[in-house]
């Protein structure tokens, strides 16, 4: 049960990782980045149906609809039992939970890459075919902004877990 | 004990100004939007102390207790960042004054400065 035995890749995660402090940091900041996100989102709904909007271009539900597919996708992705993702090397785990694990987590990251990729879509469909100027043209980039805060959150709240493996790991032997 | 009080007088002071600041920042005005900010900041310590209710931290073989634990977390580092983009969002969208909206956010992290520094010593009397 060496992980040093079968790691993947040639560099190992650095020391100052595998601390509980670190860890603590991490999953604040990543509720941080991800309410910096989701105010993004509300900045420009809230921008676009106040009087300093000039045009008559609102944001509509369509606009919303990337951010629910990522916050989704982060739901889905950190509620995963991070332990069941390698579970086929152990005897208690049952027939192909680890592939189940895998393929709720590709699932999981689908969703948050489409978030992305629609909150993209939006900007350009929306925003930019039809060379709006800039207070208008916020809208689609405040989306952008806020679908990659949420994708960067998830990140960081994914590597903040799995600190918290190590770090249980190390204490449970 | 005397050093302990003096730190309880000056953390009540900088409180003071941490709400003269938001009440001034929305009575100015006549608007008192603001003061969400004052709610925000009182909630944010909230899920943390519940979730470290609900779950015991030095139980080490037990990984289901430990996502509660992050979950209050998250849900602080939410709130926190919320008291100062709330204020920033309320400003660029013409509903507060942009000096309102600087007020706003220096008096919430006074208070919520002192509501974590009042939460610290708390902890340190209890675990003697």
């Amino acid at each position: 049960m060496d992980v040093s035995n079968n790691r993947l890749f040639r560099w190992t995660k650095p020391e100052w990782l595998n601390n509980s402090a670190v860890r603590t940091v991490g999953v604040y900041t990543s509720g941080a980045l991800f309410s910096l996100g989701f105010f993004f989102l509300v900045d420009a709904a809230a921008f676009s149906h106040s009087s300093l909007n000039g045009s008559n271009v609102h944001v509509k539900f369509v606009d919303w609809i990337p951010g629910i597919c990522s916050a989704l996708g982060m739901l889905v992705i950190n509620s995963i039992e991070k332990s069941r993702l390698h579970a086929d090397s152990f005897s208690y785990s049952g027939a192909g939970v680890a592939w189940k694990a895998r393929f709720v987590l590709f699932l999981g990251f689908a969703l948050l890459a489409g978030g992305l990729a629609g909150s993209a879509t939006v900007m350009v469909l929306k925003y930019l075919m039809p060379k709006y100027p800039l207070p208008t043209l916020y809208f689609g980039i405040a989306n952008v902004i806020a679908n990659g805060l949420v994708m960067l959150s998830t990140f960081v709240l994914w590597v903040s877990q799995n600190i918290e493996d190590d770090y249980t790991y190390n204490l449970a032997l | 004990m005397a050093a302990g009080l003096k730190t309880i007088i000056a953390l009540s002071f900088v409180l003071a100004i941490g709400f003269l600041l938001v009440i001034l920042s929305s009575a100015l005005w006549h608007n008192f939007l603001p003061l969400i900010v004052v709610a925000t900041y009182v909630i944010a310590p909230l899920p943390n102390w519940i979730c470290s209710r609900c779950a015991n931290p030095d139980d080490f073989m037990d990984s289901a207790g430990n996502g509660i634990v992050d979950f209050g977390r998250f849900l602080t580092g939410f709130l926190v960042l919320m008291g100062i983009a709330l204020p920033a969002l309320l400003a660029h969208s013409g509903a507060i004054e942009i000096p309102a909206m600087v007020m706003s956010i220096i008096g919430g992290l006074l208070i919520y400065g002192t509501i974590i520094s009042f939460s610290m010593f708390f902890q340190e009397q209890e675990e003697f």
